[in-house]
């Protein structure tokens, strides 16, 4: 996957979930598909879910998953194959 | 629409008008997702690897919101991310509105659909409507008025319905 600079792999090394997939609001994607996203790709239950899909509709974004670089990209990529709007960071 | 049956079996249920409503924006949804514009390089090892994806967000808003960047404000770790994934992420787009257009080959006003054909309909319906719906400029304004006699919204407003009684089906 991506080349990865030295200090994030010393982060990555260090610390255990440095990063994290965040979930960003659109006006178009159904609120109940996103429950259902959240339910089907990440196992979570229907409540959790339906939380996280809340948190995104009125926060703007919300914190979906967390793991390693590599992790949140694929989470990242499969958010982006289902058409949810999805970007990884550094957990700060 | 889709039903959910006794026993997780689903079926599909369009009128001829339905039929020919979707069988036409799945064929211009087809021909955009397969734009050889949007794909560079023609590197038969980088194809081999799926490395021959672009590194630039595209420009066509639609195809931006359907292949958006992995990263937020970081355009060099998104170029790459993109360069890694983008051509896995449209052939799965690809492969899911295929198998969508496949279901109603020979169609007879019904059909059972199996629980992969579902999320490839799910995906399907869910990628057409991002494209129309960035198309029609829809956004979270309540206060404004969209033009609801526009040919563009019935459309997006049919999906809206269709997709949603897949999820009721689903769930």
């Amino acid at each position: 996957m991506s080349a990865m600079p030295v200090e994030d792999l010393a982060v990555d090394l260090l610390t255990e979930r440095p990063w994290i997939t965040l979930v960003w609001n659109d006006p178009i994607n159904l609120m109940t598909y996103v429950t259902y996203v959240f339910q089907s790709y990440f196992g979570y239950d229907k409540p959790k879910a339906e939380l996280l899909m809340l948190d995104v509709h009125e926060k703007g974004r919300a914190v979906v998953s967390s793991g390693t670089r590599e992790e949140m990209e694929r989470d990242v990529s499969a958010m982006h194959s289902y058409g949810l709007w999805a970007t990884l960071q550094k957990d700060d | 629409m889709f039903k959910s049956r006794l026993g997780g079996k689903l079926t599909l249920e369009l009128d001829t008008a339905e039929l020919g409503v979707l069988s036409q924006l799945f064929d211009q949804m087809s021909e955009l997702l397969e734009d050889p514009d949007s794909e560079t390089g023609s590197d038969p090892l980088a194809k081999l690897l799926n490395m021959s994806g672009s590194t630039q967000i595209s420009e066509d808003p639609a195809l931006a919101r359907l292949f958006p960047d992995g990263y937020a404000g970081d355009e060099h770790a998104s170029a790459d991310f993109r360069r890694f994934t983008e051509q896995d992420l449209r052939t799965q787009k690809i492969t899911a509105l295929a198998t969508a257009r496949e279901t109603l080959i020979d169609w007879t006003g019904k059909s059972s659909i199996t629980a992969q054909q579902a999320l490839d309909w799910l995906k399907a319906l869910n990628d057409l409507r991002l494209v129309l719906g960035t198309r029609l400029e829809i956004t979270d304004d309540t206060d404004r008025d969209f033009d609801v006699d526009e040919p563009g919204m019935h459309l997006y407003n049919y999906l809206t319905y269709l997709q949603g009684t897949l999820i009721d089906a689903l769930t």
